[in-house]
């Protein structure tokens, strides 16, 4: 039962200030995007028809704390084939966003390790100004896991098969000619500042 | 032949997992008279991992800036460079306020719309064009291929530069070069799970064996791709699939550019072909 009482009447105003939320309220619930999902056919639970209508709602913590915001793959098949253009990629990324800042401010915990790994990832870009595999799982495992010792033997368990390949096909380190360390020490950028002046920005457009 | 010269956008699987695509992309080109002058100091376009757009925005502005401070079309061959740098052109060109915020970051960031961003396989097909890559085409690649496109070449509609449901360009490819397209449209355009295989690894190895599965039962002998995350998913992670869903594939899955490389009579070794994770070696001999 949806307790009216309880329901935010600012929320739908509030994705639609994010980038890629402006389009929410041209939506009139026809569930093409659910239909055509790769997502839903394998986790029915999963209806981005129903995050929509929830969030027009305005049923902000329901939405927000729905796990299955993480597992979208932004794959950009709803977008395509929505016919009132509401753009549910973006859309979705708008309250995966929102979700991460009610996080930030202490207001809800994620369960899924999907923003851990987004950030992890950036951090290196930020930082080398191009992505760093290795420093990325050095800094997601971890973080996943909650020890530094159960993140590496996390990440030995995911990663010690595929890092012999791509070391024996020579995609990283000295095999094959392509420079000594290649992919084991991250590719750097000459001008790190610009990154620096770049996320400061970005950072600053969030709040 | 319109194009002569592009700047070119490796973008970062380039340098380790999917050096194979970077090395015959670079080949293929040099075979075709087609000048690649490498964006200097390049820096990665955010991924799919960037989900605040106005982080896509400044990152690949500072990228379509340094391609259009050469005058050069800025040509990228991973699907996701190639989508962030598409909406960023897109965006910075209809919305001049953004435009100038951006340029307000760090004068390297002034983009002012007058270069395009493309995908090799867009290049490929419709400016160097068939009958052009046709000429130069000295072997047959008698091979059985699954045209697997992923997700940005036809989605989503303002970046996308082929069909959406059934798109064309590689099976084009595939048919000029002398290979046959296995039956594989219920698949060519659905995601490779790629985006997931950190956070959701069982999801998104259901997705891939889903791909490689039906390519299988169409009778490919490969599946054909145009994305470094496609690769990363169904090449190098294909024998953890195997391991985690106790399964056997074997699939090899092989680079558009080392395919049609083969066709223009380029070394195997050149294009990479040893790089692949899943043995390539006996297609080679179907190339004649």
């Amino acid at each position: 039962m949806i307790k009216t009482w309880e329901l935010d009447p600012g929320f739908k105003d509030e994705i639609m200030k994010e980038p890629g939320g402006e389009h929410l309220t041209s939506c009139y619930q026809c569930s093409t995007c659910t239909i055509g999902c790769p997502i839903t056919e394998l986790v029915p639970s999963y209806n981005p028809r129903k995050i929509i209508q929830m969030s027009l709602l305005g049923m902000r913590e329901e939405v927000l704390s729905n796990p299955d915001l993480w597992i979208c793959l932004i794959c950009q098949t709803c977008t395509a084939r929505c016919p009132q253009d509401v753009g549910i990629s973006d859309l979705l990324s708008a309250i995966r966003r929102i979700a991460e800042k009610d996080e930030e401010a202490g207001k809800l915990k994620i369960e899924s390790p999907r923003p851990l790994f987004d950030t992890a990832f950036l951090h290196t870009v930020e930082k080398y100004g191009r992505l760093y595999d290795i420093g990325l799982a050095m800094e997601y495992y971890p973080k996943r896991e909650g020890s530094f010792i159960a993140g590496q033997k996390a990440m030995m368990k995911d990663y010690k098969d595929f890092g012999m390949r791509m070391f024996f096909k020579g995609k990283m380190g000295p095999l094959g000619g392509h420079g000594l360390l290649k992919g084991v020490l991250p590719s750097k950028i000459k001008n790190k500042d610009v990154m620096k002046k770049i996320f400061k920005w970005a950072e600053e457009k969030e709040k | 032949m319109s194009v002569t010269k592009l700047a070119y956008y490796p973008g970062c699987p380039s340098e380790a997992t999917a050096l194979e695509q970077h090395i015959s992309t670079e080949a293929v080109f040099e075979k075709l008279g087609v000048e690649l002058v490498e964006v200097e100091d390049w820096n990665c376009c955010g991924a799919a991992e960037a989900e605040n757009p106005m982080l896509v925005y400044a990152l690949n502005a500072r990228n379509l800036a340094i391609a259009e401070r050469a005058s050069l079309d800025i040509m990228t061959p991973c699907s996701i460079c190639y989508y962030n740098l598409a909406r960023t052109a897109n965006a910075l060109k209809e919305d001049e306020k953004l435009n100038a915020e951006i340029k307000g970051i760090d004068s390297s960031l002034e983009y002012n719309g007058t270069i395009t961003a493309k995908h090799v396989l867009d290049v490929l097909v419709n400016d160097v064009g068939l009958d052009e890559l046709k000429s130069k085409i000295v072997k047959k690649v008698n091979i059985k291929i699954a045209p697997y496109y992923g997700c940005y070449i036809s989605r989503p509609p303002g970046t996308a530069y082929d069909d959406p449901d059934d798109p064309v360009s590689m099976d084009q490819l595939i048919k000029l070069i002398g290979g046959e397209v296995v039956p594989f449209s219920q698949m060519k355009t659905l995601c490779c799970g790629g985006p997931l295989m950190m956070t959701r690894a069982d999801i998104a190895y259901d997705m891939a064996r889903n791909i490689l599965d039906t390519a299988k039962s169409a009778g490919a002998d490969c599946v054909a791709l145009a994305c470094p995350l496609c690769g990363m998913m169904l090449d190098a992670k294909q024998a953890d699939i195997e391991k985690a869903l106790n399964i056997k594939i074997e699939m090899p899955v092989i680079y558009i550019t080392q395919l049609l490389g083969l066709a223009l009579g380029i070394d195997a070794k050149e294009l990479g072909l040893e790089k692949n994770v899943v043995d390539t070696k006996e297609l080679l001999g179907k190339v004649v």
